[in-house]
């Protein structure tokens, strides 16, 4: 239905979307998910024009949206979208504002346009408040009455830029409930949300957006259960991190406990678990990669504490020769090497891309 | 790291303030190999003691060891943090703790 190719949009200096693919077919439900500011809106906005894009191509089941001879307006009108805000014409009546569209924009009669608004109102659970005015409702219920404005135009696809973003958490769940509705009837739907219960249970796929790009996309148990790539992972355990770089054997330890410090603080973390991150850090370090690791200092420190299940994790990723210190049978181990193992709940070495890589959970 | 020395005739305590890591160990090892001459009794106080690592402990084994052949080396007032490096690497059973 929807192919993206090669998607790029600049804003100035800024390149907000870098290299977007993506095939949408009928019927499919995909949440958009990622951090702020990784183009996930601008790509939505892309689809439908209210951005135009810099590069790259959209085509909706078979015609060019980029191409200057398509009538983007027609266009348009298969894609519906809902915003943040609501957008609601505050002088009219909720069932006045539905009709709005089809009656200037379809042609329709206005008592068909009454008649399919009142419908459109009873499927968002509203049919009451047809003569009320926006001000009169709740957050809530005004984003429901901006959906049956959307699904008035008889869209085929419909956009959702971040739904649930002003509203009070208590309304957030109604707004859902209608765009988990809509889901179950077959609508075609792009949702980009922060909510991850909704997307890990209304969802055929999640897109992953980082850096410019769909990071990774997949099924929402392969996105939330078994993310494979490591930005991936760390949004969805929402993992906080901490990052130090040696390149010198006279590295200053100093700011490095101090920031190993300072991050555990931060995150509450206990003075035990922050007494064992430096710990297992310093031994690992100072009495193995840099003693026995060889040649070229080149050292990634990265301390990472995912908030969901509290776990924290030591990695370090290492250039030079392939060596797991760790590895041994323990009989004539040296106290560092005992120190990391018995604090140390787990590790794991392996090599990642030519590097050492060594993950340690305390 | 802070090392105070108090020296009664032959018994000297040294109280360690801080961490006791891989850039303060050479520290400790400075002070025991300039003041041991004539002690014959040797007490670590580590109550004010927040850190120790593997480099720590081994300059607390080499003075263990020097101090063994002669009256012998107490450690006491280790804190729980320290109390759980010792544990783990089987320093607990191999130091006099009071």
């Amino acid at each position: 239905m929807i192919s993206v190719k090669h998607l790029s949009k600049v804003f100035g200096d800024t390149t907000v979307l870098k290299d977007v693919n993506a095939e949408i077919q009928r019927g499919e439900v995909i949440s958009i998910i990622g951090p702020s500011g990784t183009g996930k809106s601008t790509f939505l906005r892309c689809l439908n024009l209210l951005e135009r894009p810099t590069g790259g191509e959209v085509t909706i089941d078979g015609i060019n949206l980029l191409d200057r001879k398509t009538d983007v307006y027609k266009l348009r009108q298969k894609m519906g979208m809902v915003f943040q805000s609501f957008n609601l014409f505050s002088h009219l009546m909720v069932v006045e504002n539905i009709m709005l569209g089809p009656v200037n924009l379809l042609g329709s009669g206005r008592q068909e346009a009454f008649e399919d608004a009142m419908r459109l109102l009873a499927t968002v659970g509203l049919a009451e408040k047809a003569y009320a005015y926006p001000d009169e409702l709740s957050g809530g219920q005004k984003q429901r009455v901006a959906i049956a404005r959307t699904l008035a135009m008889h869209p085929e696809i419909v956009l959702f830029d971040e739904p649930t973003s002003a509203l009070d958490p208590t309304m957030v769940s109604e707004v859902l409930s209608v765009v988990r509705k809509l889901a179950d009837e077959g609508m075609t739907m792009m949702v980009v949300t922060h909510e991850m219960k909704f997307a890990r249970d209304v969802s055929t796929r999640v897109f992953f957006m980082d850096q410019g790009i769909i990071y990774e996309e997949g099924s929402p148990k392969q996105i939330f259960e078994e993310p494979k790539r490591e930005r991936t992972r760390g949004f969805i355990n929402k993992i906080r991190t901490y990052l130090f770089e040696i390149r010198s054997r006279t590295f200053d330890f100093y700011a490095m406990n101090s920031g190993i410090e300072e991050f555990g603080r931060k995150q509450m973390l206990t003075p035990k678990q922050i007494n064992n991150i430096q710990l297992v850090t310093e031994e690992l370090l100072m009495n193995q990669l840099l003693t026995k690791g060889g040649d070229a200092v080149d050292i990634d420190v990265n301390v990472g504490y995912a908030e969901e299940s509290g776990e924290v994790a030591l990695t370090l990723t290492y250039g030079g020769s392939l060596f797991n210190p760790l590895e041994g049978d323990g009989s004539d181990e040296d106290l560092s090497v005992l120190i990391v193992k018995r604090v140390a709940r787990m590790s794991k070495w392996e090599s990642d891309a030519g590097r050492n890589k060594l993950r340690v959970i305390l | 790291m802070v090392v105070t020395q108090k020296r009664e005739e032959k018994h000297l305590v040294l109280t360690l303030e801080g961490r006791l890591d891989t850039t303060t160990a050479p520290q400790l090892e400075e002070v025991l190999k300039s003041s041991l001459g004539g002690v014959t009794h040797l007490t670590l106080d580590l109550a004010k003691l927040v850190y120790v690592s593997s480099a720590g402990l081994r300059v607390i084994l080499g003075a263990q060891k020097q101090m063994s052949k002669l009256d012998g080396m107490v450690v006491k007032n280790v804190n729980e943090t320290v109390m759980d490096v010792f544990e783990v690497t089987g320093f607990k059973e191999i130091l006099t703790l009071e």
